[in-house]
């Protein structure tokens, strides 16, 4: 079975912790495109198509819980997985009211990482496909069923 | 002044007992004696608060028994009676330690007036004294909550740091593990031991993890959850998840439980964590075969929670340092000296105590008492308690 890669956008600001973990993640076939701040973060899904985006919550000027926000905002429909180094989850149970699949916390159990970032892959999958029925849907309609 | 415990001592009869006699008008029953050996062997009995000692006695006299009574009972306050134009001796009465003196032949009044100044020097004393103990009482455990609160800080922001480094060698090693394992490096020379090295350094970041994580939870904000807690579940719940270990070491774990009177109004999840915490120690710390007791003491306002384990106590030495971060008697790596630490925090901020009992080589208990109904300063939910009120009538109704 070939593995469809997820296209994952990671946010952190620790460079050698997002080269690490994107080199992981590619390696297990994943499509990793690496971004060290929110506001270049928010740059790359303007040019890229993104599925996923792991997103640490601690950065300098644009931090996580606001690029959050702005994310959702103009794409909806991409998941969001955080990742806190504070180890106090009240930030993460904001993060999650505000649209986040999930959380982790740093040092993340990879093996935990890897089942999140599949069950937002499924979730934005699933949500694609329902956008796409319902559309379909709606052509029916306008078009009065007449093909 | 009715409390005074007062000691005559006088070798002529008729003046030790009048004196006793206008005393006991005034309320103040003395005892006597004729002679300072007679003294001394009552001082050795009963505490005095003021003796009326005199200088000239055949056998031992005054000065030396002012000597001893000065050497046993510093807090003791002794009034010297001198002969007549005997100064010289009260002189040196008062530099040996005596509170005053007074020349035979006394006047009553004058004496009495004495007695209670004597008397008031040390009710003053006492009082500083106490004053100052609970000073230094309210002054360590300022100390203390300061060094914890301090530590705290300390400890979370140096979690919060080493946990970024932390995660970069996780991943490295990660990433190292999965090129190692690709289906191209099967024939990769020395492979075995780039594994056994990549398992070595997961497992190291393992450890360290468990460390900082349990840093970051004591110094967490207070984000409690409270619910109505059955204890007899809880203690289920916790029993259940360290069975396997006590299963393997054929250890009993008895409950003295009643089913009645074990609800409380607290946090679930953190009164949990100090359930495993205490019982994975009481499994670790006893030999196989052994047994291990949880019992719950109901009170009306409080509950009792008791773990008492059959294993080789805590020496006397360590029951003040076992509560403190870092102190563990478990080889390195196998404990990170936070547990108990964490725990007693926990049942702190719960509102309540633990304290621990043991004997080297008869086991140790831990007593969890906590206050029935956890009043919780802000965002409570009348509701839901008053639901577990009424909960509570509702049962103690149906028992009678």
């Amino acid at each position: 079975m070939i593995k469809i890669p997820t296209k994952v956008l990671l946010v952190d600001d620790e460079e050698d912790f997002a080269e690490m973990l994107s080199l992981r993640l590619i390696e297990l076939g994943e499509k990793v495109t690496v971004a060290h701040s929110g506001q270049e973060g928010l740059d790359t899904l303007a040019k890229t198509g993104i599925d996923v985006v792991i997103l640490d919550i601690k950065m300098p000027g644009m931090d996580g819980i606001e690029t959050l926000r702005e994310i959702k905002k103009q794409y909806p429909i991409i998941e969001v997985i955080l990742l806190t180094g504070h180890g106090s989850t009240e930030t993460a149970v904001e993060g999650m009211k505000l649209g986040a699949f999930d959380y982790l916390m740093k040092p993340a159990d990879f093996s935990d990482l890897a089942a999140k970032l599949e069950g937002a892959r499924k979730r934005k999958d699933e949500q694609e496909e329902r956008i796409r029925k319902a559309e379909a849907k709606l052509l029916v309609r306008r078009s009065g069923g007449a093909f | 002044m009715k409390n005074i415990r007062l000691l005559l001592v006088d070798d002529e009869d008729d003046f030790r007992q009048t004196l006793a006699k206008r005393l006991t008008k005034k309320g103040i029953s003395p005892e006597q004696a004729e002679n300072g050996e007679k003294a001394l062997s009552i001082l050795e009995n009963k505490r005095m608060d003021v003796v009326v000692l005199d200088v000239k006695m055949p056998g031992m006299d005054g000065i030396e028994v002012l000597h001893h009574i000065k050497k046993r009972y510093p807090k003791t306050e002794v009034i010297f009676l001198t002969g007549h134009a005997a100064t010289q001796d009260g002189v040196h009465g008062i530099k040996t330690g005596a509170f005053d003196y007074l020349s035979k032949p006394i006047e009553f009044e004058h004496l009495f007036g004495k007695i209670k100044q004597a008397y008031e020097k040390i009710e003053r004393e006492e009082e500083k004294l106490k004053e100052a103990e609970f000073r230094e009482h309210m002054e360590m455990q300022m100390v203390t909550t300061e060094k914890l609160a301090s530590l705290g800080t300390l400890a979370a922001g140096v979690a919060h740091e080493i946990n970024n480094p932390l995660a970069i060698i996780n991943e490295s090693a990660g990433w190292l593990k999965l090129i190692v394992n690709k289906e191209e490096m099967a024939q990769m020379p020395r492979k075995q031991d780039f594994e056994k090295a990549l398992n070595k350094i997961e497992k190291g970041v393992m450890r360290a993890k468990r460390i900082t994580h349990q840093l970051l939870g004591f110094a967490r904000k207070d984000d409690s959850v409270f619910s109505e807690v059955n204890i007899m579940e809880l203690v289920e719940e916790g029993i259940n998840l360290v069975n396997m270990e006590a299963v393997y070491k054929n250890i009993e774990i008895v409950r003295e439980i009643a089913p009645d009177k074990n609800t409380i109004w607290s946090d679930p999840s953190q009164l949990r964590q100090v359930l495993i915490n205490l019982l994975t120690n009481a499994i670790y710390a006893t030999n196989v075969g052994g047994k291990i007791t949880i019992r719950l003491e109901a009170m009306d306002e409080t509950i009792t929670l008791i773990v008492q384990d059959t294993g080789q106590g805590i020496p006397k030495e360590n029951l003040n340092k076992i509560f403190e971060p870092f102190f563990s008697t478990k080889p390195p790596g196998e404990g990170t000296g936070l547990g108990l630490f964490v725990t007693r925090g926990i049942v702190e901020k719960l509102g309540g105590i633990i304290e621990v009992t043991s004997k080297l080589g008869n086991g140790a208990s831990f007593y969890i008492m906590l206050p029935r109904y956890f009043k919780i300063k802000k965002d409570l939910d009348q509701d839901e308690r008053i639901q577990f009120l009424e909960h509570l009538a509702e049962q103690s109704n149906s028992t009678q």
